[in-house]
């Protein structure tokens, strides 16, 4: 479905993948996780084209998509939820979903049933649905945050990017995430998840990549990485 | 007291005017960043086009005033866009923080001049669609074509406004104001939409000079002042304010047809620039403008 072959990016001079491959099957959960800086946030924004690539190549179904513009790439079908949530904030939760809806609602996408998964995905965030009228920027930054996975959803992806689903929520917030994920996955979603909670990321991933400073350190089922020696001593250590 | 009333009267139709098209700077502003320094020239453009439709300037009328003007509109679209794709466009790509500035200024320059050729350099009467003939009301004597600019640019700014809050094209244009980034990975074309709100600018400029041209005169230089007090009234009523620049507007307006009949017609254009000045050093960000706060 998805698949990086040694990827290069930077930020002006500094370059910062140095050659990462990685591959997402259809139907599958692949989960991305690294110390802080390592460059999962950056694997992403090039996989959806928030930044250009150097180098390497990204293959949606076999179509290269490397360079193209982000909204380019939208209409082929990779949703992103981005790291920081990135809401609109003035505008309404619902107004928020049907942007993400916005390829099916301009003939960019095949428009299938909106409205229904509009209701659908209110369904699986109830706590979206009360504030279905809300501005977007007075939300919790836990309702944010599932209205950016919402809104992802509303885009019918081929592949759907989360980046930090997780972050700066409370405990109990964390496990609705996960387990939303986990629905997902069974709804047949494919996915590629960006963790700091690499023992829960594993615990629901079929397949798990773990990065260090822009290259792609250790890999395998995520089963695997869960009991890999050196792999528990870097990152699931802390008892998450 | 029905001077004063009519001096108000006058005032606000020409705050209004203001208002649009500090409209329209706020529209490249919201989405781009980069302002049109050439709306002074999109209005007299218009005003000219409409003119030599809707006048006897070029062997017409052909037209009429009411049919002119949604060509009028299309015309100031497709010459706003012209100036982002060759004046903005590359400045915004090559991340040129003041390119805009001088090539919008530098654009605005040649079609003045293009207009002084085409049009002469004299100012030209409008043939006004109303009657000329002033309406009494309460002792104030108000032209007809001066309620059809309030109403007019009242039209415009709501039928703006409920395209970004109603259809899904509208919403997308606020999105890219508020977040590009993610506007793009929502599948918004943002450069398109970019290209969009000059089109839109320059047209709502453009419908300001047809506005206003009946009850001034036409000519190739009836642009530059009007764009230079309306990107004022833009400051002060703030850049991200849709009723500051309608206060804003009507303000600038007012005070400027109080003064030039109670003090003198030479010192007309001074208070506008006095609030100015004042309002940046009080409130730089505009009397309505906002700081906008973003959730991390
Ligand atoms: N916009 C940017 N401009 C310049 N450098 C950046 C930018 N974004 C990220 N970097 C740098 O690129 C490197 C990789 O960052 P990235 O955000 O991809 O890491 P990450 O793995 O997502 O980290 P985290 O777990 O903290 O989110 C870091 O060294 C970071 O400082
Ligand atoms: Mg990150």
């Amino acid at each position: 479905m998805l698949e990086v072959k040694n990827l290069t990016a930077a930020y002006g001079q500094v370059s910062v993948l140095h050659g990462v491959s990685l591959k997402v099957e259809k139907g599958q959960l692949v989960t991305l996780i690294g110390s802080n800086g390592a460059g999962k946030t950056t694997t992403m924004r090039a996989i959806s084209g928030m930044i250009s690539p150097t180098g390497g190549e990204i293959l949606l179904e076999g179509k290269s998509i490397g360079g193209l513009a982000s909204h380019q790439i939208s209409k082929l079908g990779v949703a992103h939820s981005p790291e920081g949530r990135r809401v609109f904030p003035t505008q309404s939760v619902k107004d928020n979903l049907l942007l993400g809806a916005f390829s099916r609602l301009t003939f960019g996408r095949e428009r299938g049933d909106v409205e229904g998964d509009l209701d659908r995905a209110l369904d699986l965030f109830p706590r979206l649905r009360e504030r279905k009228d809300q501005l977007a920027g007075t939300l919790s930054g836990g309702e944010q945050q599932m209205l950016a996975m919402a809104r992802a959803l509303m885009l019918k992806p081929e592949v759907l990017l989360l980046d930090e689903p997780s972050m700066g929520l409370a405990p109990i917030l964390v496990e609705e995430v996960f387990h939303i994920i986990k629905r997902l996955k069974q709804e047949g979603v494919t996915m590629l998840l960006v963790e700091q909670f690499a023992a829960a990321a594993l615990g629901v991933a079929d397949y798990g990549y773990v990065m260090e400073n822009g290259r792609i350190a250790v890999e395998g089922p995520a089963a695997q990485l869960q009991n890999d020696p050196k792999v528990k001593e870097a990152y699931l250590g802390g008892g998450h | 007291m029905a001077i004063l009333l009519q001096l108000l009267l006058s005032g606000v139709a020409l705050g209004m005017i203001y208002a649009v098209i500090a409209f329209g700077y706020q529209s490249t502003f919201a989405t781009s960043g980069t302002l049109n320094f050439g709306q002074g020239e999109a209005l007299m453009l218009g005003a000219m086009v409409g003119l030599s439709m809707a006048g006897n300037v070029a062997g017409g009328p052909y037209i009429n005033y009411w049919a002119m003007i949604p060509i009028v509109l299309i015309f100031g679209a497709l010459q706003g866009a012209v100036v982002e794709r060759i004046g903005v466009r590359p400045a915004i790509k090559t991340k040129s923080e003041f390119g805009w500035i001088m090539s919008t200024i530098a654009l605005g320059i040649i079609f003045r001049n293009v207009a002084e050729n085409v049009w002469g350099r004299d100012d030209m009467p409008f043939p006004s669609p109303l009657p000329t003939d002033p309406l009494h009301i309460f002792g104030a004597s108000v032209l007809p074509m001066e309620l059809l600019v309030v109403v007019g640019a009242i039209v415009m700014m709501v039928g703006v406004e409920i395209f970004n809050r109603r259809s899904i094209y509208g919403k997308a244009v606020v999105a890219t104001s508020t977040d590009r980034d993610a506007a793009g990975l929502m599948g918004i074309n943002t450069g398109l939409v970019i290209t969009f709100s000059y089109a839109l600018s320059s047209a709502t400029a453009a419908f300001a000079g047809v506005l206003i041209a009946p009850i001034t005169l036409t000519g190739a230089s009836m642009g530059a002042v009007l764009g230079l007090k309306a990107f004022a009234v833009a400051i002060i009523g703030g850049l991200n304010s849709g009723l500051g620049v309608i206060v804003g507007g009507i303000l600038l307006g007012v005070a400027e047809t109080t003064t030039g009949f109670y003090i003198s017609t030479g010192y007309k254009d001074v208070p506008g620039l006095i609030l100015l000045l004042l309002v940046l050093s009080v409130k730089p960000a505009g009397l309505f403008g906002k700081s906008v706060i973003k959730k991390v």
